[in-house]
């Protein structure tokens, strides 16, 4: 009998070792330890068995099934292993293949630019104000010390709706309406859209963009405004990048400066893009004219001031290397799909 | 305005490169441009033709030998018909650069050629420096020079001419002196005037010959004039036409030279009148009639207004003030006496009276940017000194000199320490007072106060701010001091209207699209091509008096043609899709004399890659639901949509409408030249920031299970999906806790004009489990309700 059961293992382990699914495994085990099963068939025939032997056989069939078992749940664990391989296998990718890389849009490069000298600017604590694009004469002009007929109006060749309002022609009469309706100390940055009667060409748009600043406290300075434009170079093209101040004209303010920054494509060596002067034209500035004040009822004994203003397809072209002014207006998609944010 | 360096040496010294004296001039404010040699040739020498012969192998060419003075005579072979033995020519030697290339030794039908005799073309010699020089062939000099002098010694070329751009505020630099004397502050250097002096040698006084009567004396503050007599026509000296070449103009005589020299020198323009074509001998000075006609010198007609400023005689305008002299008065060789005209006419003016009739002269250029009335008797001496000194005319005694109201000296008190706060440069009074008198500016101290006296010619300066500019600039801009602003500590920051339009873009850029930039102004038949009907508002738009065209003229009241060009544009390019947005305002009319209003819209265009009415809608509603909107949509909207594929939508019950959207109507396509289906919302941005819902609370998780069912609901054809599942909800009362459409279904077996719309319905209770009791009452509210409504029908 012993050996019976010896047998049945022997060949049940021997079985084993060629099962290669869980199918067959599962036959396996039914056939030998299933109720019908072999080692089973053993024990139901314990009857015919001598009543003494009774304990020793059934010993030997436990100590057979529990072998048997050990050896189906090691074959078991080796099968699942195999079969996860195998789909795993079957399920590879081609990770080369090429999927739509794109989901999002841009914001237009004005916006881009725009949003970076927000950013420096509200940081540096001046709140962003807006105004009307059809404005009085009165604030793009008369307030900003240009009267009618004045030389200084040559230089904006202004679209007019009718002899008192035009299209604003810088965004300096933001300027105006804030120190006409507000107490110093004032800090704003106004922006946006402004008009000049120039054909569109390459270098040229009859509609543009203009960043303005302007402070007016006690005590202000020429060197106060220096300070505040060198810390926005810096912010705009990283440590290194300082101002150059140029003496120029401007009717709204006096002494005037044209302020030119380090060329941040060749860091002031000198290049193609600043023609060989290490400086880029950027900014007019200057302190506030004090005829400017007294027109709009503060006191310029008392206060004084600076503004200064950009314009921001300058900034937008010579950050994107744009040669073409007019690509900014076409929205071709692919002129803006070469930009993200 | 250009000046020749040799020119400004007569008044100053300027002993350095070009580049450093633009550096320096730049520096303390005057904009140098540019400079460029006169002469546009090297190596050209005068010569003499020493033989000539016809070249053996050609009818034309003649072989000759030049001696220039140096070696060997040279052979060179020239072509030029008037090539003769014996004459005085200009020889371009072996290297020589011209304006049409390089001189290089060579054979020339086979016979060798050693440099080049060069014609007025050949140098880039006017006829109006060197009279004869283009007539025919090579330049024949009828002068006597040593041989080997360089040419350009012979027409006054090779000197530096610097290029300005004087400042608005400077027009006293719009003269040599003005920028010799600016020169000589910048470079320490001194200005000295020439001595004005002549003799009257006419006959007689002023008064014997001319009468003036100025009847406008605001427009003209002054007018001074002089008679020249026994007038020689005839061309200028060298060295003027020199000077008048180097600055751009063009030599005609000598009394026309003088005016324009004296102009360039003084910046005070001048007029010259042949007195025996002035009628009366009389000259008035008054506003024109209205619709008076003058034909100017240039042989042009202008029609006036009673604003303008004319010379006339007893009767007739016959030149503009300032502008342009009349073609009846114009100096011709056979001219005998002269008035010389040296007057202040007001820029304001001026300026008016140029821009409307196009005239554009050198004089009125300077008279619109103010012209010194206080020096204008000195500019007049100056020409008389120059008549006398080219021996052209004789000096009739006594001037004439109408200046009524002289202005007063203008004294600036200021004080030192507020100008050294102003400029955040620590600038000692004295240093102050140092470089004020550098500029002429008479300056006294006392303690902290400086008492400025200012001269006449420097307009610009009124007050202590102007002061404080030329401290600083001549101390140096480099000086300033990079310093932080003290006070009071102000928040930095957006409006919450500038927040929320970039918001908007960023939302839409996170869906993939595009941000546009057009131009606020746009043609009026856009609108007309976008088939607005007549009274729709958008028609009555902000119009621009002086556009730069047609189709820049008026202020847009809509975005949405300005979207439909760039559409149309990417599409006729051969982009494949776009997806743009713009967010800008439109401007909306008010009264007359009143700013329009600007309101805030946003326009999506999108075609191509998926593109079609649903996308757009879900974009915005997707946008809408970013601020907690959910806007009510109705078939409806603006005739350039097409009929059955457009939108209206609303907010807040209706009350609020949001805008429209739709596929464009294949008509208005066509107009704007649209090749594919294009879809545009046109929306309302202001509405929609009004509207918006802040973020609030949040609602608890629930704590139990929802339960779903399935209806479909068998429908005519017109009932609109969205209007049905809103009733559901409606019906379902407040377990219900979300619907939606899961399938449409259309087919013979549910028979014409039906449809079949299948939605779940989802309940759910805050405080307990739903039985089926409960959920089967809501359903058959649902049935009935939609019954009731829509006809609908369960569908089995």
């Amino acid at each position: 009998m012993q050996q019976k059961i010896e047998e049945i293992r022997a060949r049940a382990l021997e079985q084993l070792k060629s099962v290669s699914d869980s199918k067959a495994l599962d036959e396996l085990r039914v056939k030998i330890l299933g109720k019908k099963g072999e080692l089973t068939g053993i024990l139901r025939s314990m009857g015919q068995v001598a009543a003494d032997m009774r304990p020793k056989v059934g010993g030997w069939v436990n100590e057979a099934r529990e072998s048997i078992e050990s050896a189906i749940a090691d074959a078991q664990k080796h099968i699942a292993q195999k079969e996860l391989e195998k789909r795993l296998e079957s399920e590879k990718l081609d990770v080369t293949l090429p999927v739509e890389s794109r989901s999002e849009g841009s914001l237009h490069p004005m916006s881009l630019v725009l949003e970076t000298l927000f950013d420096i600017f509200t940081g540096m604590g001046f709140e962003a104000v807006e105004g009307p694009e059809v404005e009085y004469d009165h604030y793009n002009f008369e307030l900003m010390n240009i009267p009618k007929n004045h030389p200084a109006r040559d230089a904006q060749d202004t679209f007019y709706v009718d002899d008192n309002i035009v299209l604003r022609t810088h965004t300096s009469p933001v300027q105006a309406r804030i120190m006409t309706t507000r107490k110093p100390p004032i800090r704003i940055v106004s922006f946006g859209r402004v008009y000049r009667a120039d054909e569109a060409d390459a270098t040229h748009s009859p509609v543009f963009h203009q960043l303005e600043g302007l402070v007016i406290d006690e005590n202000i300075s020429m060197g106060d405004l220096k300070g505040t434009l060198d810390t926005f170079a810096r912010r705009l093209y990283g440590e290194g990048v300082t101002t150059r101040f140029r003496p120029s004209f401007f009717p709204f303010t006096e002494p005037s400066a044209e302020v030119d920054l380090t060329c941040a494509a060749c860091r002031g060596k000198g290049c193609r893009v600043c023609k060989g002067t290490g400086w880029i034209e950027v900014l007019g500035s200057g302190m506030v004219n004090p005829k400017v004040l007294e027109m709009c009822g503060i006191d310029s004994k008392k206060y004084s001031g600076f503004a200064f203003g950009m314009g921001v397809e300058r900034l937008s072209n010579l950050k994107f290397n744009i040669t073409d002014m007019r690509s900014l207006y076409e929205n071709d998609v692919r002129f803006l799909k070469q930009f993200r944010g | 305005m250009k000046i020749p360096m040799k020119w400004l040496n007569e008044y100053t010294k300027i002993d350095m490169t070009p580049e450093e004296y633009a550096r320096r001039m730049i520096m303390t404010g005057t904009a140098v441009e540019g400079w460029e040699n006169t002469a546009k040739f090297t190596n050209v020498v005068v010569g003499r033709v020493l033989t000539c012969e016809m070249h053996p192998d050609s009818d034309h060419l003649h072989v000759c030998t030049v001696d220039v003075g140096q070696g060997e005579p040279l052979q060179i072979v020239c072509g030029a018909p008037n090539v003769a033995a014996g004459e005085l020519v200009c020889c371009a030697l072996e290297g020589a650069v011209l304006p049409g290339g390089t001189i290089k030794k060579g054979k020339i039908r086979g016979v060798e050629s050693c440099g080049m005799l060069c014609s007025g073309p050949e140098l880039d010699v006017p006829e109006s420096l060197y009279p004869h020089c283009g007539d025919k062939g090579i330049i024949i000099l009828n002068e006597d020079y040593p041989l080997g002098t360089p040419a350009g010694e012979v027409f006054g070329l090779g000197d530096d001419v610097i290029e300005y751009e004087i400042l608005a505020n400077r027009p006293d630099c719009l003269s040599v002196w003005g920028v010799a004397r600016e020169s000589a502050s910048v470079l320490g250097e001194h200005f000295v005037m020439p001595e004005i002096s002549f003799k009257e040698t006419g006959k007689g006084t002023f008064d014997d010959y001319a009468k003036v009567r100025v009847e406008d004396e605001t427009n003209c503050p002054r007018y001074c004039a002089r008679i020249i007599t026994n007038v020689k026509i005839g061309p200028s000296p060298k060295w003027m036409r020199e000077y008048l070449h180097g600055a751009g103009m063009r030599s005609i005589n000598n009394i026309v030279d003088i005016t324009n020299f004296v102009m360039l020198e003084t910046g005070h323009p001048m007029h010259a009148f042949d007195l025996s074509k002035v009628k009366d001998s009389t000259i008035v000075v008054r506003r024109a009639h209205e619709g008076e006609v003058l034909k100017t010198l240039d042989g042009k007609e202008h029609t006036l207004n009673g604003s303008m400023l004319v010379i006339a005689d007893n009767e007739n305008a016959t030149g503009l003030a300032g502008s342009m002299g009349g073609e009846e008065s114009e100096i011709v060789n056979d001219t005998a006496s002269v008035l010389f005209e040296c007057a202040a006419f007001e820029r304001g003016n001026n300026r008016v009276t140029a821009r409307t009739l196009g005239i554009r002269t050198e004089s009125s250029g300077r008279f619109e940017k103010g012209v010194c009335a206080e020096t204008c008797m000195e500019a007049l001496d100056r020409a008389c000194m120059l008549v006398e000194m080219l021996g052209c005319g004789e000096i009739v005694p006594s001037a004439y000199d109408h200046y009524p109201s002289p202005a007063p000296q203008k004294v600036i008190t200021a004080d030192a320490n507020r100008i050294r706060r102003r400029i955040g440069v620590d600038v000692p009074t004295e240093k102050m007072e140092d470089i004020l008198l550098s500029l002429n500016i008479d300056t006294e101290i006392c303690g902290d106060t400086l008492t400025c006296t200012v001269p006449a010619y420097r307009q610009d300066i009124e007050g202590e701010a102007d002061l404080s500019e030329e401290v600083l600039r001549m101390y140096g801009y480099d000086h300033i001091p990079s310093t932080l602003m003290t006070g009071v500590t102000m928040p930095g920051f957006r409006n919450e209207k500038q927040s929320f339009g970039m918001g908007i873009k960023k939302a839409l850029v996170g869906m993939g699209f595009f941000e546009a930039q057009s131009f606020s102004f746009i043609s009026p038949t856009w609108l007309t091509k976008l088939g607005l009907k007549e009274g729709d508002s958008r028609l009555s738009c902000v119009r621009i008096r002086n556009p730069l065209g047609e189709d820049t003229s008026v202020m847009r009241t809509t975005l949405v043609p300005s979207m439909l060009n760039s559409l149309s544009l990417n599409m006729n390019r051969g982009n494949e899709s776009a997806r743009l947005m713009e967010v800008s305002p439109v401007f909306l009319p008010r009264g007359e004399g009143e700013l329009p209003e600007e309101h805030s819209r946003l326009v999506i265009g999108m075609y191509g890659d998926g593109a079609d009415f649903y996308a757009l809608k879900r974009v915005v509603m997707c946008l809408c639901d970013r601020y907690g909107l959910t806007p009510d949509v109705q078939a409806g909207g603006d005739d350039y949509y097409h009929p059955g594929r457009k939108a209206e939508l609303s907010l807040r019950g209706g009350s609020v409408k949001l805008g429209t959207i739709g596929e464009i109507h294949p008509l208005i396509a066509e107009a704007f030249e649209l090749s594919e289906r294009a879809y545009v919302a046109d929306i309302d941005a202001e509405a929609l920031r009004a509207c918006k819902v802040e973020l609030g609370a949040v609602k608890p998780l629930p704590k139990f299970p929802a339960v779903s069912r399935d209806i479909a609901l068998l429908v005519d054809e017109e009932v609109g999906a969205g209007t049905l599942l809103k009733a559901i909800y409606k019906a379902a009362g407040k377990l219900c806790e979300d619907v939606k459409l899961f399938d449409v279904y259309r087919g013979e077996r549910l028979g014409a004009g039906k449809k079949s719309l299948a939605f779940s319905i989802y309940f759910r209770s805050p405080d307990h489990t739903l039985t089926d009791a409960e959920i089967n009452a809501a359903m058959d509210k649902i049935i009935s309700s939609t019954a009731k409504s829509f006809g609908a029908s369960i569908r089995a």
